[in-house]
């Protein structure tokens, strides 16, 4: 009989199934030899392992980890079944529409809604009469209200909202709505925030700052700072602004609120957090947090954008509750905008110093940023805005001031590689005017400047693995870098990039990470050995029920068909902070590892009793446990599973993950802290018009330090995604505002998201740097990679014209004004005659390169030694690496509060600082 | 979004369509004409000037024929791009219209008339109340023009279609038709003052068809758009210059028409003229660009600058002239 070959392109149908009976053990009654290119060295496989072995190593069974692996629910979405936030219908849900304010800022005096409710067909109207309990999503600045409680904060802030038995109605019902304001005189200009003001925006007690409009402010000093100006012998200096963007994924934000007969509460939301929500809801609705449950739809899309507790959401449920029937709220997309939460507009000066030996003697940034009307993230934005660019370069000394301020316009809040993107930009663009100002090359200038693996940076974060020197020589010679730099005729050039972010943050907002784990995965397995995983990540299209599917897939040694994952229901799903701060790889895949090695442990127990082979020599294979040494010895999954259900029935366990302790004690140490970063390195080719201004990009090749590619599938599409987004933010996205104030552009034909016309070719470079704390070694891939696209165009188009360009985004109107002004400087006519920078290296190149050569050594060593000494930042300046240089330096400082002196002469963010917080100047 | 109610009127043929609005008119009752609806639908959607009647084009087969000389105001401008017959300029003006889907719906008529636009007039109903309105909808308000404030008889949106200036360049006359006859002028006079006004159009009236004439084979040139993205946006400045060669090496006629700057497409006869007298090839391209960039006055009311916009207008004419020079060598 001719052999039964495997079927190709076979379509699933039901009872049909490309694989035997699941659970059955396959096939075969002997086991399939492993994939040994997919086993580590460290466990007898083939896989090479230069970055030496990880904790996870003996868990890989060699089925899905590492593998290209389309995304579990993509089936649900390409045919149209996967039911996003308006999907949902229940029966006789009414339809909510929200009554809007058009001022930036007034007193809301009266509502009559009397003529609406006399409309056939409206059954509810609500108010801020109805809801006085304030959220916000960090628990220290909760100044948000379901709808205005007296004041409308912007333009589109909710005064109060309807529910109607249709779309029409209640569309009708709002006009209705009688509104009578007192107008305030409204800021809109982020320098306004730090004057004080007759009334600010918000009111924050004893603890705000002086009468002025600072939401948040920071000062910190690390560092020899007052060394800088002796030991500088090229400073660069530069004002950035950097416009507002916003997220605009696919879907546009939708609630469908429902309270059921037992007299609970269903949210349905597109959420990022379902988590903050539920609390949320509880603070709003004054009702206890079991009573509430909230759904998760699929999410179109989130980005930071659907991370806080909306009012929306808040109003879906008060509706309901008010009418005794389901309410939906869908966004139109200008609505979007009025919501916001994208990256605040920033003024931004960097300065940057270097000294005689190449080396990064001063880091100075001063971050002003609008946070727009409300506090959302705001207060760790601030933070970000410093602390996110003191790695991966070891640095001499670093001062940060940074303040968020309340204007009249839609929040600002997290959005994709939050509060890092634009600093980053700043950052690397100034390296790369240092590296010419000293007449090296920028790449090696990074590279002999980089932190070792398992090394402290200057305020004390704890970095583990580094990929960073892999991620600048792959892209170096993938992009012919070498043949192209300062050599390419004029409007053609190429820049380098960096970027370094956080891979989960390390504390909770909500409790103590003491206290409570930060991701918790439960199992469970009954007789018809399915694995059903329930989580709390929310998948918003990043593939997070995917990553926990294929971790505990590989440890229990299954096919990816038989892991469900269920992850929707507050109700069902154990609490997890939510999808935010690229924690979702790192914390819920060690969480459902944690928990499948438990049952991993009692199917091994079990085979062992059947086969009475030690439990030492056993091993997972696809649906069998065998013996390494003897694969004919072992039994089938499900013959395992059914020996260790005979005395409890379903197997269960629970894993959970934690960070280890970290981080130093200063005001603000916390801030940054995460159990891993993540490190990349894109160079971008570019074409500037000088005729017209018009930038286009034409290559990227983007490395990025992952850890561990889980799925190279996701990891690139991260990466070619964040390259569109981020250059969305360097080329032509801005949220722009009038000259009275008005967003001007709140929909998306002038809102200009780049279309495939503009999106260059995308080479991604992963680079596994094997961190030791990951799952399976990994670490974030969906944030990082959007840093470095900015300053690596920024940096082309200098390449390329020999213009720095301060102001995103670099539209062609903007950069045509530069093209003029530089003409006008060299009094040429024509800009086709000006001429591209070019480079001859100085003295210090060489000394740079037998740096980074040794540096490169010094990396490996210590990647790969296990007793390793500890190493702090400022060795590179000579001092003991094994303790932190302030602890006996007196020049080395670490300070949080400014002193008189700056006082006297403070930066723009840095004014913050000359008011005084009310309870310190002895108000009542 | 949702669209304001409205009747539907579908004739099925040309004289079907003038008795509907003739009726319409009869009964005070205001209506809009839909083609493609492209432009129509969306601004209903924003409530802009929508109104209670819409009569439907897409039945009335006289509007659909397509020939070198003749294109009905009907043709969908992606029959434009993809037919052989027609001038390549004017297909490569509409390839660069929008995007494909739309191109797919959007109709040459539809382009033609294309309502003018501005940052302050195409908004939501919301966002416009929360300025009090403008002078172009204002909704019964008297309101101003928010562009140049305090003065309220002019509305300054701009047109922002680009097969306007190419088939001025190819000298097309338009047609147009009512319940009372039908009339036909040079396209070049059928733009009319102000955003509000646009073109000569009386109420009841539609635009047929354009002719072009035979010659228009013997024309040569190109059509430049600046914008900022190479899809969907609609130009900031768009440039289509068109010339005759006498066989030698310089134009015997030239003729240059832009768009996206101000209210309506503007026909710049004396500067092509001008730079005919004399033509001096590289030279004279250089002082064409620079009397374009001086005829043209854009405003603040789209996603770029006027003073860039007016700047590119010079570079987009000389880049339209290309053609000109290579013939030269």
């Amino acid at each position: 009989m001719a052999e039964k070959k495997d079927m190709v392109g076979y379509r699933q149908q039901p009872g049909k199934l490309p694989f035997s009976r699941p659970g059955s053990g396959g096939k075969k009654s002997f086991s399939e030899p492993r994939d040994e290119s997919m086993i580590p060295a460290s466990q007898g496989g083939e896989k090479e392992q230069p970055w030496g072995s990880h904790r996870h190593d003996e868990l890989l069974s060699g089925r899905v980890i590492g593998k290209p692996t389309s995304l579990i629910d993509s089936k649900w979405k390409v045919t149209g079944q996967a039911h996003y936030g308006d999907d949902i219908r229940l029966p006789g849900e009414l339809i909510g529409k929200i009554v809007r304010s058009p001022h930036h800022y007034a007193k809301v005096l009266s509502i009559d809604a009397t003529k609406a409710l006399e409309l056939p067909g409206v059954v509810a109207i609500s108010t801020g009469a109805d809801a006085s309990q304030k959220f916000g999503v960090l628990p220290v600045t909760k100044d948000e209200h379901a709808m205005a409680v007296e004041t409308v904060r912007h333009v589109g802030d909710i005064v109060a909202c309807v529910a109607a038995e249709n779309e029409v109605t209640a569309l009708e019902a709002i006009r209705l709505i009688d509104v009578e304001y007192e107008v305030l005189e409204s800021i809109h200009d982020m320098k306004d925030g730090l004057n004080d003001s007759e009334k600010p925006i918000h009111d924050r007690g004893k603890y705000h700052i002086g009468e002025a409009n600072i939401q948040k402010r920071v000062f910190q000093e690390f560092g020899d700072v007052n060394g800088i100006q002796d030991n500088a012998i090229a400073s660069h200096k530069s004002n950035w602004y950097f416009g507002g963007v916003n997220h605009a994924a696919t879907e546009p934000h939708a609630a469908v609120a429902h309270w059921d007969p037992s007299g609970r509460l269903t949210l349905y939301t597109p959420q990022q957090v379902p988590h903050y929500v539920h609390r949320a809801l509880a603070d709003v609705l004054e009702i206890p947090m079991h009573q509430i449950n909230v759904h998760r739809t699929f999410v179109g899309g989130g980005f930071g954008g659907k991370s806080d507790p909306f009012p929306h959401e808040m109003c879906a449920a008060i509706l309901a509750r008010k009418s005794g029937r389901p309410v939906r709220i869908t966004f139109d997309r200008e609505e979007v905008y009025w919501l916001n939460r994208g990256r605040h507009p920033s003024h931004i000066e960097m300065n940057l110093h270097a000294d005689s030996e190449g080396r990064l003697c001063g880091i100075e940034t001063d971050a002003l940023i609008d946070g727009g009307a409300f506090a959302s993230f705001g207060h760790v934005t601030t933070y970000y805005n410093g602390v996110l660019h003191t790695a991966p370069y070891e640095i001499g000394a670093f001062h940060y001031t940074g303040a968020r301020v309340w204007t009249n316009k839609p929040a600002s809040g997290a959005m994709r590689g939050h509060g890092a993107v634009n600093s980053r930009c700043a950052v690397e663009v100034g390296i790369d005017d240092l590296s010419e100002q000293l007449s090296v090359d920028p790449i090696t200038f990074r590279l002999a400047n980089l932190l070792p693996p398992h090394s402290a940076t200057i305020t004390g974060f704890r970095v583990t693995s580094i990929g960073m020197r892999e991620c600048l020589e792959r892209v170096k010679e993938a992009s012919g870098w070498d043949e192209k730099f300062r050599q390419m005729p004029l409007g053609k050039g190429i820049g380098i990039g960096c970027g370094f972010f956080i891979s989960g943050s390390g504390l909770p907002i909500h409790w103590d990470p003491n206290k409570f784990p930060h991701a918790t995965v439960h199992l469970k397995i009954d007789m018809d050995g399915g694995v059903t995983v329930h989580t709390g990540a929310a998948d918003i299209g990043q593939g997070s029920d995917t990553v926990v599917a294929q971790s505990v897939a590989e440890v229990l040694g299954l096919p990816l068909d038989m892991i469900r994952v269920r992850s929707r229901d507050t109700d069902t799903s154990p609490v997890d902070l939510g999808s935010y701060s690229s924690r979702v790889t790192f914390m819920n895949a060690n969480a459902a590892i944690s928990a499948a090695m438990k049952i991993r442990q009692e199917l091994i127990d079990a085979t062992v009793i059947i086969t009475d082979a030690p439990a030492k020599k056993l091993v997972i294979g696809d649906r069998r446990i065998f013996r390494k040494d003897d694969p004919a010895v072992g039994v089938s999954y499900l013959e395992a599973l059914h020996k260790a259900q005979e005395e409890k029935g379903a197997l269960v366990a629970s894993g959970a993950y934690r960070t280890p302790p970290m981080g130093r004690a200063h005001k603000g140490a916390a801030a940054g802290l995460a159990p891993a970063y993540s490190f990349s390195a894109y160079v971008a080719e570019v074409e500037v018009d000088p005729e017209t201004g018009q930038t286009k990009v034409q290559e990227v090749w983007a490395a990025h330090d992952c850890g561990k590619a889980l799925n190279p599938l996701s990891v690139k599409g991260q990466i070619i995604g964040s390259c569109h987004m981020g250059m969305g933010q360097v080329l032509s996205e801005e949220m722009r505002y009038g000259r009275n104030g008005h967003l001007m552009n709140p929909d998306l034909l002038d809102y200009k998201i780049p279309s495939i016309h503009e999106m260059p070719n995308v080479t991604p470079i992963i680079v596994e740097s094997n961190d030791p704390e990951g799952p399976f070694g990994a670490k974030e891939a969906g944030e990082g990679p959007l840093l470095p696209i900015l300053p690596a165009v920024c940096n082309a188009v200098y390449d390329a014209i020999g213009i720095r360009t301060h102001n995103l985004p670099i539209t062609p109107d903007k950069m045509f004004k530069a093209i003029e002004k530089k003409c006008k400087l060299l009094s040429i006519d024509d800009p086709l005659d000006l001429t591209s920078p070019s480079l001859e290296y100085s003295e210090l190149q060489s000394t740079l390169e037998a740096r980074a050569k040794n540096h490169a050594q010094r990396d490996i060593d210590r990647r790969l030694n296990e007793n390793i000494e500890a190493y702090h930042n400022g060795a590179l300046f000579g001092k003991d690496p094994t303790i932190p240089p302030d602890e006996v330096d007196e020049n080395w400082t670490v300070s949080v509060l400014p002193s008189k002196e700056y006082l006297s002469n403070p930066r723009l963010a840095g004014k913050a600082w000359l008011h005084t917080e009310r309870r310190h100047r002895g108000d009542d | 979004m949702r669209m304001p109610p409205f009747t539907l009127h579908s004739p099925a043929s040309l004289d079907e369509a003038l008795e509907i609005a003739s009726k319409l008119q009869d009964a005070k009752k205001e209506f809009d004409w839909v083609a493609g609806g492209t432009d129509l639908l969306p601004n209903y959607k924003w409530h802009l000037n929508s109104k209670k009647n819409v009569i439907s084009l897409a039945n009335v087969t006289e509007l659909f024929e397509l020939k070198a000389t003749h294109i009905g105001a009907m043709v969908k401008l992606h029959e434009l791009v993809e037919s052989e017959v027609v001038h390549p300029v004017l297909a490569k003006a509409a390839s660069m219209i929008a995007s494909v889907l739309i191109r797919r719906s959007g109709t040459v008529g539809g382009n033609i008339c294309l309502d003018t636009r501005c940052y302050w007039f195409n908004q939501s109903e919301d966002w416009r109340e929360s300025i009090d309105w403008c002078h172009k909808c204002d909704c019964g308000t008297e309101a101003d023009c928010r562009v140049i404030p305090n003065q309220n008889t002019l509305c300054v949106a701009t047109y922002q279609a680009d097969l306007a200036p190419v088939l001025m360049c190819l000298d097309a006359t338009i047609h147009l038709a009512s319940s009372t006859g039908t009339r036909s002028m040079q396209l070049t006079d059928f733009f009319e003052l102000d955003g509000m006004t646009r073109n000569k159009l009386r109420p009841g009236e539609l635009v047929t068809h354009l002719t072009i004439p035979k010659d228009s084979a013997q024309w040569e040139g190109d059509y430049q758009k600046l914008r900022q993205r190479e899809s969907w946006d609609f130009p900031e400045a768009g440039v289509a210059v068109m010339w005759k060669m006498n066989g030698k090496n310089s134009p015997n006629d030239l003729r240059v028409a832009t768009t996206g700057l101000e209210s309506i497409p503007g026909f710049h006869q004396s500067q092509a003229q001008y730079a005919l007298e004399d033509w001096n090839g590289k030279e004279s391209i250089k002082s064409l660009a620079e009397s374009i960039r001086k005829a043209v006055k854009p405003v603040q009311n789209t996603w770029y600058t006027p003073s860039y916009r007016r700047k590119m207008a010079r570079v987009l004419t000389k880049r339209a002239c290309a053609g000109l020079l290579e013939d030269s060598k």
